[in-house]
């Protein structure tokens, strides 16, 4: 039996990179063990933390995510020894670096789940989806898509149903 | 009235290095020289390639100098003979970018032969090339230099480049940025990212930028948009600064080139700040075969995961 | 027809003009950098400086969506940019330099394929130029025949006059039904002196002698010389206002996108990349020789005219100092 799903105005878009191994298997384990998360998730699987470029956040920015998730094994856990050390590197600076251009950091997550921490990733995924939920929509990134340059600008009316298609 | 900035070593530096040209080409020592030569317009100087001594006379060291030489010796450009040593002179903030790309393995210390520049300071972009040196005319880079003697060339003139104390421009207005708003800042950059017109002058004159095919010139997977617009101008622009974070020494020509005005550096210098805070590193001063970002420690910082 | 406009004049005639729904461009600020861009109001036009890219942008932009797609299940619809929707525009205060390369471009776009883009853009623009009273030793306008007080291109040209205001003088039928719309803002030449011009430094260049050189001169040393500091960016040609190349790139996702237009530079090391992998200008010498081989050779052969207007703003801009007014001297001498 499912429970009665409570009706929001708005439903985010939440992007998540994840490993494979770690919370990949975690995600997997809360869905077999029937655990209820929001569905806003939209999972993506990684060999590796250390493989999620950060240029794959821009990009679901850009495509219209309203949060990300990037989420991988603990440290000392990783599959390939030292990839979730470099990812942690890699994204404590580009988080800085998002922070300096102006995107609010409350959008992007990151975490360690592991493949028995179920109830982690529920946590996680509910947390995060909440709080974006709270923020509203991520304009940003959506309204730069509609911008040009001022000799470009020819069609209003186009931009706009572009706007909505995204 | 604007405090002038003596530049009056610079003739005999200029005398120096064209007699340590002259020598080392003469005596093979190198292949090729690069340097700096006059240009047409007045005051102008411009990269120049030589390969025998006799032209060594054409060498020159002067404010319009800005050029970081570097780039020549990069992958990026296969024009430059690689035949032997090369000659290059280098002023301190160039030679932290030899010392990052030697860290990299990209150059060998021997296959090159340094010739410093004491330097106290080069022309901003968009000056006027014979415009004397003087607070306000100096480059932004210059008010914040560390490095106004390179240290560990083969040769360096004689020389004690005098800067009196300038405001450090970039430091506050990383710090200015800072205290606005996510909002503010993303308005503030908006403006700036949207007159770029995707011309790469930034990555080409780059010395970092090295790569043989650049991730943004990739069509499978098009990660981000070519067209010179806001969307693929910001992503670009972010890119840019994350690959060059924990590399980039702070030569500033990205900026310097920009024919839109856009403060690139200030992103760069930025990222050089949160690295040196959160894994005490700074670029371009010792050869490390690890930069901040292709090393880690098991205890890093990881109060922002969850 | 001769007139003059006195400055107050001038600005609510582009106020006017605005209000009519005109698009009014002309060189502005644009976070602390000057560029021909659409006015919000007269003030902020600025009259003092070159804008830092061409007028060419008010014809061929930067970046333009030539069409666009959706996908539905087996459903594609393609649809073609209208240019009726182009805005009626007023080009002011365009340098001598910018204008004289309107009607160069005027060549290629109108050649075997008539570029609609550019033509619809074209025929709805009136230009109102303005002679140059600044000029630094990267201008070179008079090295190719042009002046600070050229008027090709020019529908309805101002020149400063001494105590203010500006003479105008008409060039066209556009030129004069705008003064003839706006009659009163105009009145009779006043006879005041015209101020001072800009003089660039430079010295006519023999053009016939440096094609002549270039038409036997496809391989050659010097050409080595010239471009090997050359670090292959595209500001020379993204701030020239006679470059015209562009390149075509779809944009989008499987379920709908644009397809867009946008400036080529032969710099760029893709610049004809064959998707072979070959590509015949393979070194940064090679490219280089074509900008100079366009501009000075391949143009004139082709419609008998010169791609280069003498603006300096690749000189000015070059990120390694590549002058190219230098080089065409050298060349003429040869």
């Amino acid at each position: 039996m499912h429970s009665e799903k409570p009706k929001h105005d708005f439903e985010p878009k939440i992007i998540a990179f994840v490993c494979t191994w770690c919370t990949y298997a975690g995600a997997d384990l809360a869905g077999t063990s029937r655990m209820q998360y929001p569905a806003n998730v939209r999972v993506l699987k990684f060999p590796c933390t250390g493989r999620i470029d950060p240029v794959f956040i821009l990009k679901a920015f850009q495509q219209g995510a309203d949060g990300v998730l990037v989420s991988g094994c603990h440290p000392g856990d990783c599959h390939y020894i030292a990839g979730n050390f470099h990812a942690r590197r890699r994204f404590a600076a580009f988080r800085k670096l998002l922070e300096f251009v102006g995107v609010d950091l409350e959008r992007l997550q990151f975490s360690w789940v592991s493949a028995a921490e179920g109830g982690k990733w529920v946590e996680v995924v509910t947390d995060l989806t909440e709080k974006v939920r709270n923020m509203g929509p991520m304009t940003e990134f959506k309204e730069l898509a509609l911008e040009e340059q001022w000799s470009g600008a020819i069609n209003t009316e186009e931009l706009k149903e572009a706007f909505n298609q995204i | 009235m604007t405090q002038t900035i003596d530049t009056s070593i610079y003739a005999a530096v200029t005398e120096a290095i064209q007699s340590e040209a002259q020598r080392i080409l003469a005596a093979g020592e190198v292949t090729a020289v690069v340097g700096y030569a006059a240009a047409r317009r007045k005051g102008s100087a411009q990269p120049i390639v030589i390969t025998a001594a006799a032209d060594a006379q054409k060498l020159i060291f002067t404010p319009a100098c800005v050029n970081n030489l570097a780039v020549y010796l990069t992958k990026a450009k296969k024009e430059i003979p690689k035949s032997g040593r090369i000659g290059i002179v280098v002023k301190g903030c160039d030679l932290k970018a030899l010392v990052g790309l030697m860290g990299e393995s990209q150059l060998k210390r021997e296959q090159l032969y340094l010739i410093g520049v004491p330097c106290a300071g080069v022309l901003a972009s968009t000056i006027q090339p014979d415009t004397g040196l003087t607070a306000d005319s100096i480059a932004p880079k210059c008010r914040e230099c560390d490095a106004r003697l390179p240290q560990g060339c083969d040769f360096v003139p004689a020389g004690q480049p005098v800067t009196p104390e300038l405001e450090k421009k970039y430091a506050s207005e990383i710090a200015r940025l800072e205290a606005l708003t996510p909002q503010e800042r993303w308005a503030y950059w908006k403006e700036q990212f949207s007159k770029c017109i995707k011309c790469y002058a930034c990555r080409q004159v780059c010395p970092f930028c090295f790569c043989e095919q650049c991730l943004c010139d990739r069509n499978k997977p098009q990660m981000v948009d070519t067209t010179p617009r806001p969307a693929g101008n910001t992503a670009w622009h972010i890119v840019r600064a994350m690959h060059l974070a924990g590399r980039c020494a702070g030569c500033a020509e990205c900026e310097r080139v920009c024919p839109m005005d856009i403060p690139l550096n200030l992103l760069n210098r930025k990222m050089a700040k949160e690295l040196k805070e959160l894994y005490a590193y700074e670029a371009g001063f010792q050869v490390n075969d690890n930069g901040p970002l292709n090393s880690y420690t098991e205890k890093d910082d990881q109060s922002f995961i969850k | 027809m001769q007139k003059y406009i006195s400055e107050q004049n001038l600005n609510t005639l582009l106020d006017l003009l605005i209000k009519e729904g005109k698009r009014v461009v002309a060189p502005r600020m644009n976070a602390g950098t000057p560029l021909y861009e659409p006015l919000g109001s007269s003030s902020e036009m600025i009259t003092d400086q070159l804008p830092r890219r061409s007028g060419k942008e008010a014809f061929f932009p930067l970046c333009e969506d030539i069409m666009s797609y959706t996908k539905e299940g087996q459903k594609v619809e393609l649809k073609d940019i209208d240019p009726a929707r182009f805005p009626e525009t007023v080009l002011v205060g365009v340098r001598p330099c910018d204008a004289a390369a309107i009607p160069v471009l005027d060549a290629v776009f109108s050649w075997d394929y008539k570029d609609e883009f550019f033509l619809e853009r074209r025929k709805k623009t009136t230009i109102v130029g303005l002679a140059c009273t600044k000029a630094d030793d990267a201008c070179f306008c008079t090295a190719v025949g042009l002046s600070p007080s050229d008027t090709k291109g020019s529908d309805l040209f101002l020149t400063p006059l001494e105590g203010g205001g500006y003479a105008c003088e008409t060039f066209s039928d556009k030129g004069e039904t705008l003064v003839n719309n706006h009659a009163a803002l105009f009145s009779e030449p006043s006879g005041a002196k015209k101020a001072a011009l800009a003089e660039p430094g430079t010295e006519a260049v023999d053009l016939k002698k440096v094609k002549a050189w270039l038409d036997e001169h496809f391989e050659d040393p010097a050409w080595d010389s010239i471009a090997t500091r050359c670090v292959g960016c595209g500001a020379c040609a993204f701030v020239c206002p006679a470059c015209h190349c562009f390149d075509i790139v779809d944009e989008g996702t499987e379920k709908s996108g644009k397809r867009r237009k946008n400036w080529d530079a032969c710099g760029f090391w893709k610049f004809t990349h064959h998707a072979s992998g070959h590509n015949p200008r393979d070194q940064q010498p090679k490219r280089y020789r074509n900008r100079i081989m366009h501009k000075f050779k391949y143009y004139d052969d082709k419609f008998g005219q010169t791609l280069c207007t003498g603006c300096g703003r690749c000189i000015r801009l070059c990120p390694v100092g590549i002058d190219i007014a230098a080089i065409v001297e050298e060349i003429s001498k040869k």
